[in-house]
């Protein structure tokens, strides 16, 4: 290997190794939910959010006042807090004279801002910032006179830490002379993102893609960056080899002067600038079979090629301006001029001192370094004073309200109060945090059963396995309500990966977790007669066309805009009643069946042998000039064996093709590596038509799975309803977000589908009495949707269904429209601004009706809250749970661990369901905490981008979170942020066995990224897992009195 | 004589470089009030002068007005205070109206025009120093997200500052744009003087939008301040409406 190849081959590990704190961003069309901070998930969550905090500029935890109005409703555990606080004392040296707890507590709970400043200049200048003695000063209401200038050469340190190390350069100019390169150099990213990425929006595209990111936009580059481009070419390029991406990142730092060691994380600070955008290259780099990545290829490494070489050329069109350059040149002027720096990087990052920002400015506008060097001194000497005052302030605020004196302090006691104050802000959110997850678990604690079922006279009218989706929650318990249903829960794909290939589509879709790839396919078909596309389609797609090009759609606003109009109209005032009228005018999807039986090897053999017939005769006119009729099924059959190599190129059949012994030879080469027709592309092809379907062995083995994951093996009703879920909305590019994320951000009828279409064969349910689940013949599998956006609950494949059955499918149907009345009535409140929690102030039908408004109105930008508020994550009996109302916050996935001696189910559950709950948990809290950072801030302002993501305004990094609307009610939280408190009901050794085998669950325990409860119910004890490692284990009951609630934190 | 009095005119209806007086009075002046009242008193000085001088001022002065007025609305967009932004816009603002005619009383009232809005201003200025510690640009302030009452005072002043329709010196613009003075005497075309004019008033209103754009748009820094009281927005309020109305009634006496 060569050096540069070495060299190159580190670049792409260093990369790799830099990108891994950012989140993988999947297309919208399945929107998957992900946790920000999924690359920090090796860290305890308290290390990874302040890590995150730093890398993505973000908030990590609500800010003081909303924890106080939690606190105010009771949503916080102020003995918990009271515990922490405790805890955090006894870690630390006393105070004489000062009682901590107290001072602590009132911190926390009547001071709704911090008192101690964390803020960057703060930390760039240590030696600026108020000390012990300019507070006490300040406090004896003067000056603190006897304070030491501000020792230039001490902010050195500092600020080299700040602006060198692995910020890159141009942020450090940015901040030191009010440059604008690091908002100039991400639009230009962006828009190079937006060119080479489109899947399709655009009209006109970039040029060249299949080159890859790097290459293609290096042609497109303009001139200046294409002659630094050349430059670096002719600089770095061996002979004969061409640019690479690797070369240009490589030289570029090495340019820049920017020490190797600190490659890995200037890597990551570039590539977290837009890590929207970076997310999606990671994920597209990374993706199997995904049509765009593989005919246009690019990855992290060459977005960093693009970055770097648009950051260099920025930089040197600024170098006339005398600003440093490089690394080294930053480096040298902050040794030279600190004074100047310091100045600088207080004016143009805005923290300077308002009352000299001009004098500031007029001196660093080019005045001599005397004038520099005294307006240091003024300066230093007027910012120490102002942060004395304000920290006095602050201080003495939180003093009146403990009731103490400052006065009586004493320097070693203040500087040491002053000491614990920013410590304790620093562990704040963690406090708060906890106190709201102990609450929560106090509220679950209390309302869980753990009385066994009592026995049924009779089986259920109905059995229906839902989603494990928090949306679940409430139809499932008022369809319990209204009448003899029995529910359960279970992941939404029903234990069943499946790849679509949906009817009149060419490509796969995934329906099952992002974590799962499936091995079967499944193809839908139609029955119906192929027709003619409906008019109004077709004029769809012309106008569709016309809009796209670039000078129809000045003529088509004249001659047809008013068409357009009306439909916008219709729309807008009658959308129940204009878009039920409009879809009527589309072709309607008729009636599909799913191909779900495995081919035999006779089958595929002859599907394939069928198409290479196809294209054989098709070959031999295209290139001999055959007609049709000559050539016949035993030439055909000559030529294959003989382009497969299982026969020798007989003279018959070269007679037979009227060409030259050469020419067939040539012909059958061709056929080999034109045509495909070899040996090699067979074997794939069988393989691929091996995906098709399921064995029977297969089938029973999910149906099976299915059945007991969720104790349904006995009992069975007459129906068992499979109901998938997806929502319905218009105009919403978040739609698939609200869908079913064990679906992959899909529907989950096709799921529901393949499973109840399984369970009713009549061979499946003989291998499965076999394994001792005896399914009646009386009981029917029937798929269903649950529409989350309206609670409609509806029936599919019904054609299938025995005419025994349709006798009950009247009550069947009304049960489900009162529970979804029921249920559209519960959340119609929180809809309409009532906050969580309201009574309804409608009636159902009412409600209901609203809620089938909001699916389509397509100005509605909050159809339903989706899993907003989700809390927790119950694996358990439908007992443990069913007399208490979740509000919606319930992951509910049935268990029943006597079915499961060997933990297998149990486990298969952690792995899947539970990490996917984890994801869509954590997704929720970030985008709560900081909705503009983790989240995608309003919806007002978003633009589909390449049609895989949105942008805010017309440029900005692809928004990955979730939408304000989403999370957000009037600015403040409506999803309040916690993590996953995960309940399992199992005996302890038996669900703790499960955690310890399941590696990413135990990870994800131990690093408290969900807080797990453990419910013994043949010892009626309640195990909690602390955070320091410990297991902590209490009688259930003792959950029930307020006063002898949960104190997980007492040391 | 007369000469004599109308350069010591122009320095109250302030010339370059005798315009450098004022605004340096301007900026050291910190007091709003004292700052409203300079704004208010100072070209009405000049105006009085004009009236002892009693004959029209020489052309020369009028194309001197002009190219001052031009000046200062250019060196307005490097601005990022303010109240330095208020001195050089009143400036800019009062050399106009040297070409606004020969009827003093009319000049008085086209330099009220001019005056009334920068003083509430003026005011505001005041406020946001009071609570800002200054009106810069490279503070960061983010006013709409941190006090958005502030940012809508501040946008409405700005405005009226640079003479939107329907605050007074709009009007006041467009009657000294069709004065018959201008050009007259001047040996320019009201072609020219009248796109000069108008090239002045773009450059306002360039200059103050990037003031807002630096102090009212962008992730305000966090920092623990109340917003405007609703007296106050009220008064505020109360005082664009009279500007306003008092621009409509203008328009009656000026066009």
């Amino acid at each position: 290997m060569s050096r540069t190849q070495g060299q190159h081959l580190r670049i792409r590990a260093m990369v790799y190794v830099a990108g891994e704190p950012v989140p993988l961003f999947w297309p919208m069309r399945s929107f998957i939910a992900n946790n920000p901070l999924h690359g920090l998930e090796h860290l305890p969550f308290a290390e990874a959010v302040e890590r995150g905090v730093q890398l993505f500029h973000a908030r990590g935890f609500l800010p003081r006042r909303t924890y106080q109005d939690y606190l105010q409703a009771d949503a916080v555990d102020r003995a918990t807090l009271s515990a922490e606080i405790e805890r955090f004392v006894a870690a630390r040296a006393p105070l004489v004279g000062i009682d901590l707890p107290h001072w602590l507590m009132t911190l926390l709970t009547r001071i709704d801002a911090p008192v101690m400043r964390r803020d960057v200049i703060t930390d760039v200048a240590a030696d600026v910032a108020a000390d012990v003695n300019g507070v006490l000063a300040a406090l004896a209401g003067n000056a603190d006179r006897d304070a030491a200038p501000v020792d230039a050469a001490s902010l050195i340190p500092d600020l080299r830490n700040r602006l060198l190390g692995d910020r890159p350069i141009y942020e450090s100019i940015d901040a030191l002379c009010g440059t604008t390169i690091t908002a100039e150099l991400n639009d230009l990213v962006i828009r190079a993102c937006l060119d080479f990425f489109d899947e399709g929006q655009s009209v006109w595209v970039m040029p060249d893609r299949e080159l890859g990111f790097f290459r293609a936009w290096r042609n497109v580059a303009g001139g200046p960056v294409r002659a630094l481009l050349d430059e670096i070419e002719a600089s770095e390029a061996r002979a004969g080899q061409a640019l690479s991406a690797e070369m240009v990142v490589d030289h570029i730092m090495r340019r820049l002067q920017v020490p190797e060691e600190n490659w890995i994380g200037y890597f990551t600070r570039e590539i977290a600038q837009l890590h929207g955008w970076a997310g999606f290259i990671r994920w597209r780099a990374s993706a199997r079979h995904y049509h765009w990545s593989e005919r246009y290829r690019g990855d992290l490494v060459d977005l960093l090629a693009v970055r770097l070489t648009l950051a260099l050329r920025l930089l040197n069109k600024r170098i006339g301006a005398g600003l440093p350059a490089t690394s080294g040149d930053l480096q040298v002027l902050i040794e030279d001029a600190p004074k100047l720096v310091y100045l600088r990087h207080e004016l143009y990052t805005g923290d300077v001192l308002p009352d000299m920002v001009q004098r500031v400015e007029s001196a660093l506008e080019g005045r001599g370094p005397a004038t520099v060097d005294a307006l240091f001194d003024d300066y230093t000497r007027a910012k120490r004073q102002v942060e004395a005052h304000a920290q006095r302030d602050r201080l003495h605020a939180l003093a009146v309200q403990v009731g103490a004196e400052l006065d009586a302090l004493d320097r070693d006691t203040l500087s040491a109060l002053l000491g614990t104050l920013t410590e304790f802000e620093q562990a704040e959110g963690m406090i708060w945090l906890r106190a709201m997850e102990d609450r929560a678990m106090q509220s679950l604690l209390t309302g869980l059963s753990l009385a066994p079922a009592p026995p049924r006279e009779k089986r259920p009218f109905v059995q229906a396995a839902f989603c494990i989706d928090t949306r679940s929650e409430r139809i499932r318990r008022h369809l319990e309500a209204v009448g003899d249903y029995q529910t359960f829960g279970i992941a939404g794909f029903f234990g069943v990966p499946v790849s679509l290939i949906e009817l009149g589509k060419g490509s796969e879709t995934h329906l099952c977790p992002v974590l799962l790839t499936p091995k079967n396919v499944v193809l839908e078909m139609s029955s119906a007669v192929r027709t003619e596309q409906p008019a109004v389609t077709s004029l769809g797609h012309a106008m569709h066309k016309l809009k796209e090009s670039v000078l129809s759609p000045f003529v088509t606003v004249e001659a047809i805009g008013l068409l357009f109009g009306l439909d916008m109209i219709g729309k807008t005032v009658a959308p129940q009643l204009y878009n039920p009228w409009r879809g009527q005018l589309h072709a309607q999807k008729s009636g599909t069946h799913l191909l779900l039986d495995k081919l035999s090897r006779e089958q595929a053999d002859s599907i394939l042998r069928a198409v290479q017939r196809a294209i054989i005769v098709e070959a031999a006119e295209q290139e001999l000039g055959m007609e049709p009729e000559d050539v016949n099924d035993s030439l055909v059959r000559a030529l294959r064996e003989a382009a497969l190599g299982h026969a020798e190129l007989a003279a018959e059949v070269i007679g037979a093709l009227g060409v030259s012994t050469a020419r067939a030879v040539r012909f059958i080469d061709r056929l080999r590596d034109n045509y495909r027709i070899n040996a090699a592309f067979m074997n794939r092809q069988m393989e691929e038509l091996g995906r098709i379907g399921f064995s029977t062995d297969e089938q029973v083995g999910f149906v099976s799975q299915a059945l007991s994951s969720i104790g349904l093996t006995r009992d069975f009703s007459r129906f068992v309803l499979l109901v998938g879920h997806g929502s319905c909305s218009e105009n919403n590019p978040y739609e698939s977000a609200l869908d079913c994320g064990a679906c992959g951000g899909n529907h989950g009828l096709v799921n529901a589908r393949v499973l109840a279409q399984m369970a009713n064969k009549p061979a499946v349910r003989r291998r499965l009495a076999e394994k001792g689940i005896v399914i009646p013949e009386d009981s029917w599998f029937l798929p269903a949707m649950h529409n989350t956006t309206t609670d409609e609950v509806t029936l599919h494949d019904l054609e299938l269904l025995p005419t025994s059955h349709l006798v009950y499918l009247d009550r069947l149907r009304t049960g489900l429209t009162s529970a979804a009345r029921l249920c559209a009535q519960e959340r119609l409140p929180s809809l309409q601004g009532g906050g969580a929690g309201e009574t309804a102030s409608v009636d159902p039908a009412a409600a209901f009706r609203i809620a089938r408004r909001n699916a389509m109105d397509w100005s509605q930008v909050r159809p339903e809250w989706g899993l907003s508020r989700n809390a927790y994550f119950i694996v358990g009996r439908r007992d443990l749970t069913r007399d208490m109302g979740l509000d919606g916050r319930a992951f509910l996935h049935s268990y029943d661990y006597r079915v499961d001696p060997k933990r297998r189910l149990l486990e298969n559950i952690l792995t899947g369901p539970l990490v996917v709950g984890q994801w869509i948990n954590m997704q929720y809290y970030f985008s709560a905490v900081d909705n503009e950072r983790f989240g995608s801030g309003s919806k007002v302002y978003h633009n589909v981008a390449g049609r895989f993501g949105v942008m805010t305004g017309n440029l900005s990094d692809l928004r990955t979170g979730l939408p304000a609307q989403t999370v957000l009610e009037n600015g403040r939280p409506f999803h309040e942020p916690m993590r996953l408190i995960t309940v399992i009901e199992a005996p302890f050794e038996h669900a703790r066995a499960a955690i310890e085998n399941v590696a990413s669950v135990k990870k994800l325990v131990r690093n408290g990224w969900v807080r797990l409860l453990v419910i013994d119910p043949e010892t009626a004890t309640v195990c909690l897992y602390e955070e320091d490692g410990g297991w902590r284990r209490q009688p259930h009951g003792e959950f029930t009195d307020s006063d002898l609630s949960l104190r997980l934190c007492t040391a | 004589m007369s000469t004599a009095i109308y350069l010591l005119a122009a320095l109250f209806l302030p010339l370059f470089p005798l315009s450098m007086a004022f605004n340096q009075l301007a900026a050291r002046t910190r007091q709003p009030l004292v700052r409203a009242v300079l704004l208010l008193i100072w070209p009405q000085l000049g105006i009085g002068l004009i009236a002892l001088a009693a004959l029209p001022p020489p052309a020369w002065f009028r194309v001197w007005a002009l190219v001052t007025a031009a000046l200062y609305a250019y060196r307005a967009i490097a601005l990022r205070d303010v109240g330095l932004w208020i001195g050089f816009i009143a400036t800019s603002a009062w050399s106009l109206v040297w070409l606004g005619g020969a009827v003093p009383a009319e000049l008085a009232l086209q330099a009220l025009a001019f005056s009334a809005p920068l003083v509430l201003l003026s005011l505001l200025t005041g406020d946001l120093e009071r609570h800002f510690g200054a009106a810069h640009t490279r503070l960061q302030l983010g006013l709409a997200s941190v006090a958005p009452r502030y940012a809508l005072a501040l946008v409405m002043a700005i405005l009226a500052a640079v003479a939107t329709p329907v605050f007074p010196n709009f009007f006041t613009i467009l009657a000294t744009i069709s004065s018959p003075v201008a050009g007259g005497d001047m040996g320019l075309s009201p072609l020219v003087i009248g796109s000069v004019v108008a090239l002045v008033w773009l450059l306002w209103s360039w200059s103050g939008i990037r003031l807002l754009q630096g102090i009212v748009v962008g992730v305000g820094r966090e920092r623990a301040v109340a917003d405007m009281s609703r007296a106050r927005a009220r008064a505020y309020a109360i005082g664009y409406l009279i500007l306003a109305g008092a621009g409509l009634e203008l328009a009656g006496v000026l066009l």
